[in-house]
């Protein structure tokens, strides 16, 4: 039990600074407020589910959807309010 | 002669000019009636969802699975209204069984906080509330202690929660904060070989005091590549006028995310992993094998997952961009000393093709084994992931 937590953690606490410092050298420091509507929708998205294509649904369909991934994803208002503004120019 | 010619020329021209604008005037009456029609109003719904069906070949067993699908309804009453509800309607053991995954009110508060009521998924980590839609989840199976009949940790309960996100300079945080019914714990006076395991679906509380927990997420950098997170929760388990119901349990959990697209292998990289652990008071159950007597033991349960992908997604190959290799070790440890204590681990690895974004035909190995498996945990086999190695071929569809 204890071998494995220790593992366990161990293993994740790796993940975690390996993960920390690879992106860290690539970050760069752009505010929410200085990206587009597209640049959030690849980067959101991606983390829990491919991007989905805009043509997959209508405006009124997209504004639904965002305020459940707001709910669900904890997305910012600010990141759902540029998505959606994307989706719906693209669709 | 000449000047009625051309009176009659002006007049001619002027009613063909007020029949025409009389025209385009009806026309555009006609098509804003049509885009009335159209329109939605302020209350608008929504069915999503997602299916999967599949083979799966374990050693002693195969056959084909799933048949399910699960239906999401969504609707919105306002800008700052939404329900939602899902249902799991799957064949089990030979009958259709409907279940309610969960139906939750939500109210956006503000920019920076909703509050929610309901049964909702809980924020216990990521993998129960973001990764176990079947179309969502890369690999067939989901990890083990993160499965029903053997999970360490909430999936879904009823209470109440706070939640939200807000940048922080060029990061950003989420948060999550609930009141739910909480766990209950099993006495063994049903059946004395379960005593001391936690039941996390608690729908009508076994005692007064409710659970309180909580997820805190941040996301450093600005491309929300990265997030780490920390939940916990804290709540009396014990069934009310017994002498359980002191008994308290503890519940951590620490959960990553990663996805970064690496330009010089032209795709992108999805790491996952979650560590989740509960913590149960001491307390003295029915022995089984000596119902005259008493045992107690260390309960402490644990189990973890790390998963992998690789989409190579920007290779010129229309066919390789579709491909993901997907791979997990996963880990559940329970409570040694219990009679329902062990161990298992289990590998897996999936080769995906994605019919769309949100089509995936998953082809997948995974082995699992249980050390010490002869003296306990192998015993409860059936309640739990088979060891041994399986074949699974699942083909998930989002809606």
């Amino acid at each position: 039990m204890n071998k494995h937590k220790l593992l366990g953690g161990l293993l994740i606490l790796v993940v975690v600074l390996v993960t920390v410092w690879v992106i860290g050298c690539a970050s760069n420091k752009t505010l929410v407020t200085e990206k587009s509507g597209a640049q959030l929708w690849g980067e959101n998205c991606v983390r829990c589910h491919n991007a989905p294509s805009p043509p997959a649904f209508n405006d009124y369909q997209w504004e639904t959807i965002a305020i459940h991934m707001r709910v669900r994803a904890s997305l910012t208002d600010e990141e759902v309010q540029k998505i959606v503004e994307f989706l719906k120019m693209a669709n | 002669m000449k000047r009625n010619a051309l009176w009659m020329v002006v007049v001619g021209l002027w009613l063909v000019m007020g029949f025409s604008q009389n025209g385009l005037a009806q026309d555009v009456a006609s098509v804003q009636q049509e885009v009335k029609k159209l329109k939605p109003g302020l209350s608008r719904f929504l069915l999503r969802g997602y299916a999967h069906s599949g083979f799966e070949r374990y050693e002693k067993e195969n056959s084909f699975v799933g048949g399910s699908f699960n239906p999401i309804f969504l609707w919105q009453q306002s800008d700052r209204l939404l329900f939602e509800g899902e249902l799991e309607v799957a064949l089990e053991h030979g009958s259709t069984t409907i279940g309610l995954e969960y139906a939750n009110m939500s109210y956006i508060l503000n920019k920076r906080m909703i509050i929610r009521v309901g049964k909702f998924l809980i924020p216990f980590g990521i993998f129960a509330e973001r990764l176990h839609p079947r179309w969502i989840n890369r690999l067939p199976s989901n990890p083990l202690g993160f499965d029903h009949g053997e999970q360490v940790g909430p999936a879904a309960a009823l209470g109440a929660e706070i939640r939200g996100g807000a940048p922080l300079g060029a990061s950003k945080i989420n948060y999550s904060i609930y009141l739910i019914n909480g766990p209950s714990l099993n006495d063994g006076s049903e059946n004395p070989e379960e005593a001391g395991m936690l039941h996390f679906d608690n729908y009508e509380d076994n005692n007064t005091n409710k659970a309180i927990g909580g997820r805190f997420g941040f996301l450093p950098f600005s491309s929300s590549a990265l997030e780490l997170g920390v939940s916990a929760q804290f709540a009396k388990v014990g069934n009310e006028n017994t002498i359980y119901q002191d008994v308290g349990a503890r519940l951590f959990a620490l959960d990553l995310s990663l996805v970064k697209t690496i330009p010089s292998l032209k795709g992108i990289v999805d790491v996952k992993a979650q560590y989740s652990m509960t913590q149960v008071d001491d307390a003295r159950y029915v022995d089984p094998e000596n119902p005259g007597q008493t045992y107690t033991f260390k309960n402490e349960n644990a189990a973890y997952f790390v998963r992998g992908t690789f989409k190579p997604a920007f290779v010129a190959n229309t066919f390789i961009q579709k491909l993901e290799f997907a791979g997990r070790y996963s880990v559940l440890t329970l409570a040694e000393g219990a009679a329902w204590g062990g161990e298992k681990r289990q590998w897996a690895f999936s080769l995906n093709y994605w019919l769309d974004w949100r089509t995936v035909v998953k082809f997948s190995y995974q082995y699992t084994d249980a050390p010490g498996a002869e003296e306990a945990a192998v015993e409860h086999e059936e309640e739990g992931t088979p060891l041994g190695g399986a074949f699974l071929i699942h083909w998930s569809f989002g809606f």
